[in-house]
Parts: structure tokens; sequence; C-alpha cells
């Protein structure tokens, strides 16, 4: 087995900054929240809620409370829907970051956190994903299984949980490790 | 005897299924007349099932499900029905699978079915299971099935899904089971019984390690999508067939293996794989390993 993708874990990245937390009714709403802020240059990231905000596998945007005027006007152009702001970030946890690989021969398995994505390598065609239990995982195994690595949309552009933002992650891996496929 | 398995599937706007399960002759599912998509996860799962009560002569397991694909819809459609379902099926277990983790949907449920199917076992995995561990309900579950990463989540009482699991909790280093299983009892995130997935199966009984299943080693399995599921289906079956807990996981542990033997299993083969080697694995060996003796 291979390690390649451990940081050390901060287990409350809001706790001695000045951050505030964007909340979503969806876990696809954070992701999409994230996207369009980091394309207008705001420095975010994704974080789970203190437990006293969650309503089960939730996911939330952090950061600096001096720039959520702006940032909340950003979402709103985007069209992507906030349930609250809220002016503490205290309790909040970073997403798992544990990404290990496990080499098959002819096939390629990389995990993040309990999600895998298996590759044949030299077609490049994902044969397999697992892992996981919210019920985005069935449908993104049916829409990946027997397609080229890169022919298919991100885990993350298709799914709506936690589950698929972890599928991602490991996607996004698995690609840097074969010649020509890293993701821009 | 019946096994009810509340879930979802892969549809976008699915409509709430109820019914029995019936596998056909090229592995698909059928829930009460309706065809449902084969993938891992929750058709896996009601394969494994059937075949093992088609080997037992128990009743084919019941399910109630809806489409979901991740945004809820469907979960809160079997939620709304279940009570209903549970009250006609009279089930003698309750699988929990695939389904949006909701806590409060899932506090809802349990108290609906402590009134109307008081005597049910209660079997978790996949997003049932880490709604009940979030919402605190774990320890009214007789069985759940996490696998190692799912074992860490549920040993750490501050966290609501697998993906916030802090690396030193995390099953692929310094995997200690042992004490993983005994912490998650103790702070009330583990249910009587917890069959831990891995290269090395763990069985725990109220949070000590009661069996370990590790033959035959068929590290391929791992990448088979949905094999994880099979072992849960086949464990929720002998369950409803009868067998003790701790039984009912062990051979479901042991066929689960004996199947990826059988098949010659490779990280490009599926669960569906997996479904069509258990009547012979059942067969030939669910006698001498459980002593349920098919004349």
């Amino acid at each position: 087995m291979r390690l390649f993708g451990r940081k050390d874990a901060d287990p409350s990245p809001g706790a001695e900054e000045a951050l505030g937390l964007f909340l979503f009714e969806a876990v696809n709403d954070a992701i999409a929240a994230e996207r369009a802020l980091k394309t207008a240059g705001y420095g975010v990231h994704l974080v789970a809620p203190p437990p006293h905000l969650r309503a089960g596998c939730d996911l939330s945007v952090a950061l600096e409370r001096v720039e959520h005027v702006g940032a909340e006007r950003v979402l709103a152009e985007a069209g992507v829907h906030v349930r609250e702001w809220v002016n503490d970030a205290e309790g909040t946890a970073s997403v798992c970051d544990l990404v290990t690989s496990v080499d098959f021969g002819d096939w390629l398995m990389v995990r993040a956190g309990n999600m895998k994505i298996v590759v044949e390598k030299a077609t490049g065609v994902i044969v397999n994903t697992s892992g996981g239990g919210c019920p985005d995982i069935p449908y993104l195994n049916l829409a990946l299984v027997g397609k080229r690595l890169d022919e298919v949309p991100r885990p993350k552009d298709l799914g709506y949980t936690l589950c698929g933002l972890m599928l991602d992650r490991a996607y996004v891996e698995v690609r840097a490790l074969l010649p020509g496929g890293e993701v821009a | 005897m019946t096994l009810l398995v509340v879930a979802t599937y892969p549809v976008v706007d699915g409509p709430v299924l109820d019914g029995q399960v019936s596998l056909e002759d090229d592995g698909g599912i059928v829930i009460g007349g309706t065809r449902v998509p084969s993938s891992q996860g929750t058709s896996a799962m009601l394969g494994a099932a059937v075949q093992v009560a088609t080997h037992l002569g128990t009743p084919v397991p019941y399910a109630l499900v809806a489409g979901d694909i991740g945004r809820g819809d469907g979960t809160r459609h079997v939620y709304e029905r279940l009570a209903e379902v549970a009250t006609r099926v009279r089930p003698s277990v309750i699988a929990f699978h695939y389904m949006q983790p909701v806590m409060a949907l899932m506090r809802r449920a349990i108290d609906q079915l402590a009134e109307v199917a008081p005597g049910a076992l209660l079997v978790a995995d996949a997003g049932g299971m880490y709604a009940a561990k979030a919402a605190g309900l774990a320890n009214r579950f007789e069985l759940m099935t996490p696998d190692v990463g799912e074992l860490g989540f549920l040993a750490d009482p501050d966290v609501t899904h697998p993906a916030y699991v802090s690396h030193y909790l995390f099953g692929n280093e310094g995997f200690d089971p042992i004490a993983l299983a005994a912490r998650a009892r103790a702070t009330g995130g583990s249910a009587r019984v917890l069959l831990i997935k891995g290269v090395r199966d763990h069985i725990a009984l109220d949070g000590a390690i009661a069996e370990v299943v590790d033959e035959p080693c068929v590290p391929e399995l791992e990448a088979i999508g949905g094999t994880g599921d099979t072992v849960t289906g086949l464990a929720s079956a002998f369950l409803a067939a009868g067998f003790p807990t701790v039984d009912a996981a062990r051979c479901a542990c042991l066929a689960n293996r004996e199947a990826g033997r059988a098949m010659g299993a490779t990280p490009a083969m599926h669960a569906s794989d997996v479904v069509a080697a258990l009547p012979g694995i059942l067969a030939d060996n669910l006698c001498r390993w459980g002593g349920a003796c098919v004349v």
C-alpha cells in the first residue's frame, strides 16, 4: 500500500481565525459555492459545520468574516442557494484528506477516506467504484464504471453528498498517478 | 422470519416501490414486479439476501425503496411509508441501507418502529448506519456492518459522517479494531454486534471481538464495488432465518470470501459475480459453517 496524501488534520480550522460559515441545504450547494467563490478569488475551504448546526451529512464553506457580504453577492449571482450565514466557525472539522493506493498489477485502486476508485492502467477505464453509503454512490457507479477517466465528468459535479466529494478526491488522485491524466 | 430492507435505488425521481424481491437469471433485481438498476449498493445487498433465502427455503426479502441519486428526495419518501409497510409486512429483521443520512428522519423512524414492529431486530449499513450513529441511536441496533474507515466514524463521538473521521481513527494504518470496537460501544456509537469488513473481518459483540475471519484471503474483493453490500445482505438474511447474530455475521464473511475465491476475483469484476457464485458456496459449505443443513 502506498500512502501519499496525508496532512496534519486541523480539528477546528475556524477556531483561531476570524472565520464565518455559509450553511447550505445540500452538499452539492456547498460544492457549487466553493467553486464560485474560488473562481471569484476568495480564499475558502469546505468544512463540517459545528455539531449544533448539523442536520446530517452537512458541508459548509468557511471564509473570512469581513468578506462575507461580497461573497454572498457572488453566490446570489451564481444562483447558489445559501441557507444561512453564521459569524462563528468554532467547532468545525476538516474533511478527511487521507489518500492511499493499492497496485493490483493491471489495475490501480485509490482510496480517499473510505471511497475507492479502480482503473485499468492500460486504458484508463474505470472498472469499479465503491465505499461510502450515500445514495449518490450507486448512481456514480452507474455513471462512471466502464468509461475512461478523461471522458467522464468529475464525481463532485455529478454527485450530491460528502461521499461523492470523497470519491472526487480519489478520482483526482488516480488521474494524477496515471500518465497524462492530471486534472487541470 | 421476514427481512425488510429499507433503502434507495439510483434513478432520478424513481417511484416508491415496495414488495417481495426476486433475482432474475441475468442477475437483475426485481422489487414488487419492477426491475431496478444493478449496481453496487442495495441491489448487491438484495441479491445476496435472496440467495440465502432461496438456499434455506425461508421467506424472500421484502424491500421498501425509492429513487434517490443523493438529493434525499427518495429517502424522505421511503421514511414516509416505513411505518405502514412495517405494520403490514411484520418483519423480524429491518435493515437500513443506502439512504441520505438525515438524523431527524432516522429518529422518527426508530420511534415509529418501536410502536409498530417492537420485536424486529435492526440492522444498519451505509447511509442508514451513518444516520443511526449520528443521531445517537446506534445502541438501538442489533447489527452494523462498517468497513475499517466507518469503524473509526462509529468510534468518534464528535463526527456525523465518515468523511470527517480523524486520521488517527482511520483504518488503513495501525488499525486496531479491538480498541475501536470497544470505544465505539463505550461511546454509544455501536450496535450490539459489529461486523467489521476488512482484510481480516472482525466481529465484535458488546464491544469485544468475538470472531475473526481471514480465510480465504482475496484482496481483490476490496476493489470490487458492492462486496461490502453482499456481506450485509448475507448477514441480514441469515439473521432473518434465525441464526444467532454472531453466527450470521461469521457465515456472511465466510460465504463472501469463498465466493470471491470461487469466481477468481479480479478488480474488474462486479458484485453480481459474487451473487452468482453464492448458491454453490452455500450448498457446499453452510451446513459445516453454521449448522443450517438443508435436506
